[in-house]
């Protein structure tokens, strides 16, 4: 009898496309690892099929992102090839052709957050996202998600667009925001009203390896996903910890990668960052995808290990102390006084000033939550952006969580035609993942653009 | 033009063709003596010649097709071989799934073709003493990324040369192939090795008569549908597996009328073979030829088997007729125990075949419990055969259609094969072909039951070969694994993707000229190249290319009315 093929894999190196020609994410990015992966016959292997990645529609963007002004003017072809690949990755997993799927692609995407006026951290369409929208629709909205991002940067984009969604869980591993772009995911960010501790950060300090790592997961993810019982577990895997990363200040080596997806036993793995591409990504890949397939990954490993590896065992205590707060929050988060955290208004209030590196762009968002006790709460925003040219955009959202109530829906419709009639906006969105044809409406102001 | 013969030795039949330019002058057919495979392909060779004009004689030149290598593989009949490999870092040596005796090394060898760690001479002498006391006769010598970068293979080489000369001619992997994949690497150079012996005494006797035929230039046909030089098969005879189906393809290239975007099905007892033809050539597999189920690297015609034949089993539960894939032996018109699609084309009158009686009463019995009378049966096995087949035509361009692709460009062009006419052959075809076009919808051609279209395809087929090229001007350092070549890359700076191309045809020209063989410049076509610029630390270090170049494949168009003659 035929046993059903463990890994899907679909490798998309996008060798022609670059974001300049000496940029980190650049065609050469992935050449190594394609040598390695050809090199090592995993695509002979009967663990291991390959698939072409589909091209992304603009709605299963604007399922889970609002671009500014519109997905054509924000997207290369590239990212929907990226966000397409995802989601034939996930496709192969939901509709039971594979075990299990990676998609091996660039460009990355866990620093889009959920309003799009341009590129960060490299990344512009949230290619976990609009996968899991798609799958989500597919489902009619009955899926529950665990995102594990072990990137070396925190996922900020991704925690944005979930973080008030309660069949999301979003747990974050990575290098202290106090030493890395993009600064955020302390220990204290723990989702909104809606979905209070579900979104989960871990900060490991610079220099933690797999010791560090490992003890996150064993000791907080895995508990927590245990509890939580996702449909789906998927591994936003950035490759940045790497001791031979440029741009991080990480020790972990392939073995380590390998053996985490080990424990994790992802459903799907996204690539997400990386850029040590001769050093690490060759190495690493093929420890995942052996990991994924069931293999002895044992014999993985980089030409040159980094001194510190040698002596690991020692878990750093900073390491401890946050796996024991998150813990803690974890058990208690059913018990915690919502009214406490959120306040007592009708809606939550927060703002924010974001910064996208890669476009050079300053946004402010001000963003109102309903405090509702039949769904998650409708939401609506405000985001205010200027480019280094001082082109500025100025826009307002509504957005409906999956299974909004009654209430929610129609003061959300109101909420949109009042905006539709302030003259301040460029553009006016609404956006409804549940709705199938049009998941986002976008009224662009006449005489603004 | 000077006349050439063309012999392809099959399992049940040797086929000869005499040609002179795209003119037929003779076919012969004599049975194949599997005891003594020489004394067949003579008697068709004696009878050839004697149909040579005098004005005509002199040197001829030869194409042979044999079976040699393909059932030395398949019957296991080559020597105990042994692979030293050199497995670096990665997927776990111990994990390969090579069917070969395995004698891991020290030291390795990084993507770049950097030395990551060296090559233990002592170790080697010590692997080499270990596989003569276990009685292996022949080594191959297989490191990971050894295309680029050859060197341990060579100090191996020379080690054994040197040292272990009874062991001597080794087998290098990087010589049979440029391609990146390991465990193909090590199945191809030990199946060579393996059966190196094999062909060099096959060479050995066909250069003895060469004289007494008075034979000019002597070819061996590829899995590739090329041509490989007589004394360089004993190198590289594994190139020669596979030259059966080979021939067959080249003979339909040879022979059909329009192929441009065809799908050939060719139908035997047992299995139906796929092919795919498009913009007129037939399609490659993109790593290698698969034989006894071992992949490799071998270049060979995409083909794909199914196990749907004349002869395949047929059940029928009372609603759905089921065909395949075992195999039941002939048709019960000839005296087999269980019906087949062959006997219900019998009953159909189809096909004037052994006793139509005897196919009638087995279909009825068949149908009777069903009620369903003989024909009615015959018409729905006949319609379930073509179901299948187009079935299967339909499963192969969706596999050819979704292979991955890796970049921006290609995804948005997307893989556009389309079947556009449907090419029939073998002794079934007649009967089946139309219902399968009619299933695909597509306009369908039979090709006339020719003996001798594997030996035309033999003859009609011309050298080819392809080297990998590889310059990286970081390292400054350029090599092609297939000629032993490396070379230093003198001004970095200015080495561009034109001075690579030059290159790659610069030295595929030496090496034909290495084989005996005038190739023009204008002959070579560059099928795969790569360029990457290699940025290290925001600044730009070299660039790395990645060229395959080949002699562009040519057939020679045979006139079908003078071959039928």
């Amino acid at each position: 009898m035929e046993t059903k093929t463990k890994l899907g894999l679909v490798f998309f190196p996008a060798f022609d496309w670059a974001i300049a020609p000496d940029h980190p994410e650049r065609e050469e990015r992935l050449l190594y690892t394609r040598d390695q992966i050809r090199e090592e016959g995993l695509l002979d292997l009967p663990e291991i099929a390959e698939f072409r990645p589909q091209i992304a529609t603009r709605q299963e963007i604007e399922r889970a992102q609002i671009c500014v002004p519109s997905v054509e003017k924000v997207c290369t072809e590239s990212h929907l090839i990226a966000a397409g690949g995802t989601i034939t990755a996930g496709d192969l997993v939901v509709s039971g052709q594979t075990e299990r799927a990676f998609a091996l692609l660039r460009p990355p995407g866990h620093h889009a957050l959920r309003i799009v006026h341009g590129s960060r951290g490299f990344c512009t369409i949230n290619i976990e996202a609009v996968m899991v929208e798609y799958l989500r629709q597919r489902r009619n909205g009955r899926l529950r998600v665990a995102i594990v991002d072990t990137d070396a940067h925190h996922a900020d984009g991704t925690q944005d667009i979930y973080y008030n969604d309660p069949d999301v869980l979003h747990i974050s591993i990575h290098q202290d925001g106090r030493t890395l772009y993009p600064g955020t995911g302390a220990v204290n960010e723990l989702g909104g009203p809606g979905a209070y501790g579900l979104t989960l950060n871990v900060p490991l300090p610079p220099g933690s390896g797999d010791a560090e790592l490992l003890y996150a997961v064993e000791h907080l993810v895995l508990p927590v996903l245990r509890d939580f019982q996702p449909d789906l577990i998927i591994n936003a895997a950035g490759q940045d910890n790497h001791f031979t990363d440029p741009i991080t200040n990480m020790n972990v080596t392939a073995q380590g990668y390998a053996r985490l997806t080990e424990l994790l036993a992802p459903d799907l793995v996204v690539l997400e960052g990386g850029y040590s591409i001769e050093g690490a990504l060759p190495y690493v890949n093929v420890g995942i995808i052996l990991a994924l397939a069931g293999l002895d990954y044992s014999g993985v490993r980089e030409p040159e290990l980094p001194p510190a590896a040698k002596k690991a065992g020692r878990v750093h205590d900073a390491v401890v102390k946050n796996v024991a707060f998150l813990q803690e929050v974890w058990a208690k988060r059913k018990e915690t006084d919502l009214a406490a955290v959120f306040g007592r208004d009708d809606y939550f209030r927060r703002k924010r000033h974001l910064y996208y590196d890669t476009d050079d762009i300053h946004e402010v968002q001000v963003e109102e939550i309903k405090l509702c006790t039949q769904c998650s709460g409708y939401r609506k925003i405000h985001s205010y952006a200027e480019d280094r040219r001082r082109k500025q955009a100025q826009i307002a959202a509504v957005l409906l969580p999956w299974h909004a109530c009654g209430a929610c829906q129609q003061q959300a419709a109101e909420a949109f035609e009042q905006l539709c009639a302030e003259p301040e906006w460029d553009d006016v969105y609404f956006q409804n993942p549940a709705d199938l044809k049009q998941p986002l409406v976008s009224r662009a102001r006449r005489g603004k653009r | 033009m000077s006349a050439l013969i063309g012999i392809d030795v099959g399992g049940t039949n040797t086929n000869g063709v005499l040609l002179k330019g795209s003119l037929v002058l003779k076919t012969v057919k004599a049975p194949t003596n599997h005891a003594n495979l020489h004394a067949g392909t003579q008697e068709v060779l004696t009878q050839l010649l004697a149909a040579l004009p005098e004005k005509e004689r002199g040197p001829v030149g030869l194409h042979l097709s044999t079976t040699l290598a393909t059932n030395a593989i398949v019957e296991g009949k080559g020597v105990p071989t042994a692979v030293l490999i050199i497995p670096g870092p990665g997927l776990r040596w111990e994990d390969l799934r090579v069917p070969f005796k395995l004698y891991p090394l020290a030291g390795a060898i990084d993507h770049r073709g950097r030395e990551t760690g060296p090559l233990d001479q002592a170790e080697v002498r010590a692997a080499v003493r270990a596989a003569k006391a276990a009685g292996y006769q022949a080594l191959a010598v297989v490191g990971k990324f050894s295309p680029r970068n050859f060197q341990h293979e060579l100090a191996i080489e020379a080690l054994i040369q040197a040292e272990f000369p009874e062991m001597a001619p080794v087998t290098l992997g990087h010589r049979l192939s440029g391609r990146l994949n390991f465990p193909r690497r090590i199945t191809t150079a030990a199946l060579n090795a393996s059966i190196a012996g094999i062909q060099a005494e096959f060479v050995r006797m066909v250069e003895a008569v060469k004289d007494q035929y008075q034979l000019g230039k002597i070819y061996l046909l590829k899995a590739d549908g090329g041509t490989l030089a007589l004394a360089e098969s004993v190198n590289r005879s594994i190139e020669t597996i596979l030259s059966g189906p080979a021939a067959s393809l080249m003979g339909t290239m040879a022979l059909a009328a329009e192929l441009e975007d065809a799908v050939a099905l060719d139908i035997g007892g047992t299995t139906s073979e796929i092919s795919v033809f498009s913009g007129g050539e037939a399609l490659t597999e993109r790593e290698g030829a698969v034989i006894a189920g071992f992949p490799t690297l071998v270049p060979a015609f995409f083909s794909r088997s199914l196990g749907l034949g004349g002869d395949s089993q047929v059940t029928f539960d009372g609603t759905e007729v089921a065909i395949g894939p075992q195999r039941v032996g002939p048709p019960v018109a000839l005296g087999g125990p269980q019906v087949t699609p062959t006997d219900a084309v019998v009953v159909l009158g189809g096909a004037a075949l052994g006793d139509e009686q005897k196919a009638s009463a087995a279909l009825q019995a068949m149908g009777a419990p069903f009620g369903l009378e003989p024909r009615a049966l015959a018409a729905k096995i006949v319609a379930a055969f073509a179901q299948k087949a187009a079935a299967a035509i339909r499963a192969v361009y969706a596999e050819l259609n979704n292979r991955p692709v890796y970049t921006v460009s290609q995804v948005l062009a997307g893989t556009d094969l389309k079947p556009k006419r449907l090419i029939g052959m073998g002794g079934p075809a007649a009967y089946f072909i139309p219902k399968i076009g009619e299933e695909l919808g597509l306009p369908y051609e039979v090709l006339p039951h020719h003996e001798a279209a594997n030996a035309i395809g033999a003859a009609a087929s011309r050298p080819t070969f392809a080297i990998t090229l590889r310059a990286d001007t970081a390292l400054e350092k350029m090599v092609v694994p297939e000629l032993d070549y490396t070379a230093e890359i003198g001004q970095p700076f200015t080495f561009n993707l034109a001075t690579a191309r030059q290159e790659a045809v610069r030295q595929t020209v030496n090496y034909a000229k290495k084989m005996g063989l005038v190739i023009d410049s204008s002959e070579i076509e560059i099928t795969e190249e790569e360029v990457f610029n290699m940025v290290r630390h925001f600044y730009t270090v070299g660039k790395n290319f990645n060229l395959r170049a080949q002699v562009k494949p040519k057939i020679r168009r045979i006139l079908p009315e003078q071959a039928d003659a």
